[in-house]
């Protein structure tokens, strides 16, 4: 007997993952927030995420393998260039410089996608989610212009733990 | 079997659908891993998952440890770091050293936000721990400014130069996004006295792009303790924490660009006013003494101490992915000698009973180029550093060190004043190769040619194989150095007794040379580690690293060669140049240092929204001297430095970290056990055993914004043990200092305080 339970105990603690990095936070945290946004069209079957550059080794496909968002299948995208962003519910995109983020976030403009990085600057360079760490725990900041522009509507209960930027 | 592979399956697959349906705030609250830069050119690394042993301490475990300096602070959190508090040591008394794994104070790089910081302008020359060595003072770094510690425990000169062989401190300053925080703390040891008040402030101000502008002030006072006996004086000399004054002001600024650079960087200043004694002199010391002191006199030494760095970088990344470095820190540190209630027994009852002694400065500065890209499963990293160094020393007034010396300290003497300098640079090339999620291969190398000794190539290759999703392998092999310092290429201190000279003399002075002193030349270490971690769940690691590091040339500073215990040949040589004995700095002995860390760590969240953060850390460092370079000239190999050297330190710490928070309260407590050493005085061991303490803090949310703590350090004030048997006037059961100046937490008993902070 407790023999079984040394297994079971040991099959458990070693099918876990370990500490979460940064990287598996923010999976988490976008899949979150996503419930707190709503798209113009939320007709579609699947929700999109499209990232651009992946830097974030399998952390995405390991949190939405079996996880729903909006009670709706995950997708992953994982793209290298730009040209390649299509309609998409989130698009990451990592960071950048100044001239290829404007390029990028007009294309996102195009996607209807809620942009999201933790590029330093994001949001005030009219990027929408901005997601960074203080101390270890997340901060988010939101563009709520150009949420609007993208025609996203963000639920109140996001923008009062966010801290909210206007314009560029 | 597969049936519980099933099971916990089900559980993980539930836990994670726990997570995502979490409340926003929640997951806001999640924590990530704690991560550190030091040891890899490739960005932060989670702790858990390096490929070389790294710690990192939090600002957030510091504020509940109660502790208001940095040297403290560490002590309490890391096995294996030893910070005693001397007394009646000169300078020693006034800026206090570290040591990583019983090595040596100068064998141990410090950062600040991965620059390399200046060391202290003393040269340790006494008895202590850290004898022949000049370490950074932690303690000019007001602590709500930092954001984090991070702790390298392995060798590393193959990346940042010369002195990283037991390890690498990188301090981090708060940087965007921390509340603006200003607090109060006040405290008395248990027997009354060593009184301490603080006050700090740290206001961020953010800039765009989420650049900031953080401004800290602190200023503290902290009064004597006083734990000596009379012995056989009428009056006791001092032994206990020194009556000390401090201003700490700091400014770390980012300005990002519309462009994407950064331009940064950081002023660091401190200024302390601190008062020890020397040795108590009685009536019958000299037939002087009563000329102006009847019943004897307590020399006070008093040191003013100026420290200031200042850094300036910009740094961005280029189109095709490069990115760049450039940053420059200046360092500089100054000592003022002062001394009263003194006097110089040459000049009799015309003696001055204050002195100025003399001044030392270390100025350092330092111009970085970094580079960096990735490569597709290489990550590359290269760069180039020039260093600039000055060392100087000026002399003290005359009556401090003619006709005989000022009674407590000799001030410096004209012949003692230096003014030297040198140059260093350094290339590297740090190569990252990560051929799937499940290996890393890290290879460095780094030249460095300096204009006194010469050139130093140094390697190092760290592996790291993740086994299983839980268990990390990992293993490191490197070359290192450390360069000799100025101080100890330059420093000397000589008093003239009945005409014939005697102290601390130049590595190129005559007499040195006479009695066989060659130039410093660098220490070179070899260093490797190999160890695991084990992370079998989200809120457990236990990490095991064995480490080995061999020191060749270490430079220590001499035993005092003439009289009895020199050879005819040496008393000659002595007597030919008109000096009674002389030490000088010498590359002496060869050394080992081996042991091991093992560290557990372990959080646990309850259902009434509680939780328990607990740590485990034991270090075990053996030092051992193996051989000895020229062993017939008696220079350094008296039983008293072997001794110190391989006993002086604990071998073994424990630190046991508890902090369980629940609603507005979280209680810390901290239990340290400290291994046990020993002391040599007129050539015989006297063993101190291992103790046990307790460090408490409770601390109360009243509101988001303001906390209040209350709590004990050293709970139950416990003392090392007292010296076993009569000894001397100064040391042993009946001498004036009860304690061995190794104790590693000091003799000062416990200690109460309270705090309030208030962020806004």
């Amino acid at each position: 007997m407790f023999a079984r339970v040394l297994i079971v105990l040991f099959v458990l603690f070693t099918s876990l993952n370990a500490y979460q990095s940064e990287k598996e936070i923010q999976a988490q945290v976008i899949g979150k927030i996503s419930k707190f946004i709503t798209w113009q069209d939320e007709t579609k079957e699947t929700f999109v995420i499209t990232i651009l550059k992946n830097q974030f080794g399998s952390a995405f496909d390991d949190t939405y393998k079996d996880a729903k968002i909006k009670g709706k299948k995950v997708v992953i995208n994982y793209i290298q260039d730009p040209s390649q962003i299509k309609e998409c519910n989130v698009l990451i995109i990592p960071a950048l410089s100044s001239s290829e983020l404007k390029l990028i976030l007009e294309k996102a403009k195009e996607a209807k996608a809620l942009t999201i990085s933790d590029q330093k600057g994001f949001a005030e360079k009219s990027g929408i989610v901005q997601i960074s760490f203080v101390a270890q725990k997340v901060k988010l900041k939101i563009n709520l212009d150009s949420a609007k522009d993208a025609n996203l509507q963000i639920n109140s209960s996001l923008l009062q733990i966010a801290e909210v930027i206007k314009g560029s | 079997m597969k049936k519980y592979i099933l099971t916990s399956t089900l559980l993980s697959s539930l836990l994670l659908a726990d997570t995502l349906d979490s409340d926003l705030e929640d997951i806001l609250n999640m924590q990530s891993e704690l991560s550190a830069e030091v040891g890899s050119r490739s960005g932060s690394v989670g702790t858990s998952s390096s490929i070389v042993p790294t710690d990192v301490i939090t600002h957030e475990q510091i504020k509940h440890s109660g502790y208001t300096n940095l040297s403290d602070a560490l002590r309490y959190f890391v096995s294996g770091y030893n910070s005693p508090k001397t007394s009646i040591a000169d300078g020693s008394d006034h800026i206090r050293i570290f040591t990583l794994r019983g090595m040596s104070p100068d064998q141990v790089l410090v950062l600040v936000n991965g620059k390399r910081i200046h060391t202290s302008a003393l040269l340790n020359v006494n008895a202590t721990i850290g004898r022949g060595s000049s370490g950074v003072d932690l303690d000019t770094i007001p602590l709500v400014a930092v954001e984090k510690i991070e702790i390298l425990r392995d060798g590393a000169a193959a990346q940042y130069g010369s002195d990283a062989i037991s390890g690498v401190v990188n301090i981090i300053l708060k940087g965007y996004g921390f509340d603006s925080e200003a607090s109060l703390h006040t405290g008395i040891r248990d027997k009354k006295d060593g009184e301490r008040v603080s006050a700090s402030a740290f206001v961020s101000l953010p800039q765009r792009y989420d650049g900031y502008t953080n401004l800290t002030i602190e200023a503290s006072q902290q009064q004597k303790t006083q734990r000596a006996r009379k012995g056989a004086y009428l009056y006791p000399s001092h032994a206990g924490l020194p009556k000390a004054k401090d201003l700490k002001l700091l400014l770390n600024n980012e300005t990002n660009l519309e462009n994407d650079a950064s331009i940064y960087s950081n002023i660091i200043f401190n200024y302390r006013d601190s008062e020890a004694s020397a040795f108590f002199r009685p009536a019958d010391h000299n037939p002087a003494t009563t000329l102006l002191y009847p019943d004897g006199f307590l020399p006070m030494i008093n040191a003013k101490i100026n420290d200031a760095s200042f850094t300036l970088g910009i740094k961005d990344k280029t189109s095709s992915g490069l990115n760049w470095d450039l940053s420059n820190t200046l360092g500089y540190n100054e000592i003022r000698y002062y001394l009263t209630n003194s006097m110089n027994y040459g000049y009799g009852a015309t003696s001055p009973r204050s002195f100025n002694l003399g001044v030392l400065r270390f100025l350092q500065n330092s111009t970085n180029l970094d580079l960096k890209q990735s490569f597709g499963l290489f990550e590359l990293a290269g760069g180039v550093e020039f260093r600039y160094e000055n060392y100087e020393i000026k002399s003290g007034d005359e009556a401090s060190y003619t006709n005989g010396i000022s009674q407590g300290f000799a001030g410096y003497h004209p012949d003692n004043a230096q003014d030297k300098s040198r140059k260093n640079y350094a290339l590297y090339l740090d190569a990252l190769y990560k051929p799937s999620s499940d290996f890393t291969l890290d290879i460095a190398t780094r030249y460095e040619h300096y204009n006194d000794f010469g050139s130093t190539l140094n390697a190092k290759l760290a592996l790291g194989y993740k086994a299983s999703q839980n268990l990390l392998l990992r293993a490191s092999a490197s070359t290192g150095f450390r360069a000799p310092s100025l101080a100890q290429s330059y420093y000397s201190q000589t008093s003239t007794f009945g005409g014939l000279v005697e102290g601390t003399f130049r590595v190129d002075d005559e007499i040195s040379r006479a009695l066989g002193s060659k130039d410093l030349k660098a220490e070179k270490s070899r260093h490797f580690t190999i160890g695991a971690i084990y992370s079998p769940t989200s809120k457990t690691s236990l990490s095991i690293d064995y480490f080995h590091t061999k020191v060749n040339d270490r430079i220590m500073l001499s035993n005092e060669i003439g009289g009895a215990g020199a050879t005819p040949a040496q008393n000659a040589i002595l007597l030919a140049h008109g000096v009674d004995k002389a030490r000088f700095f010498t590359n002496a002995v060869d050394t080992h240092t081996q042991g091991v860390d093992l560290k557990l760590t372990h959080k646990e969240e309850f259902a009434n929204s509680s939780s328990l953060d607990s740590t485990i850390w034991y270090n075990y460092s053996k030092n051992e001297v193996i051989s000895f370079n020229n062993p017939t000239q008696n220079r350094a190999n008296s039983f008293e430095q072997v001794d110190r050297m391989e006993h002086g330190q604990p071998k073994e710490a424990l630190r046991i970290l508890n902090s369980y928070n629940i609603d507005k309260t979280t209680i810390t407590l901290n239990v340290s056990r400290y291994g046990k050493y020993a002391q040599v005085i007129e050539g015989k061991q006297y063993d101190f055993n291992s103790k046990w303490l307790c460090d408490v803090d409770i601390s109360y949310a009243f509101s988001k914004s303001l906390d209040l703590f209350v709590g004990a350090h050293n709970l139950f004030d416990t003392y090392p043990n007292e010296w076993s048997g009569v000894i001397n006037n100064n040391y042993g059961s009946t001498g004036v200092k009860p304690y061995s100046r190794y104790s590693p937490f000091g003799y000062s008993g416990a200690y109460y305080y309270a705090s309030l902070a208030y962020r806004f």
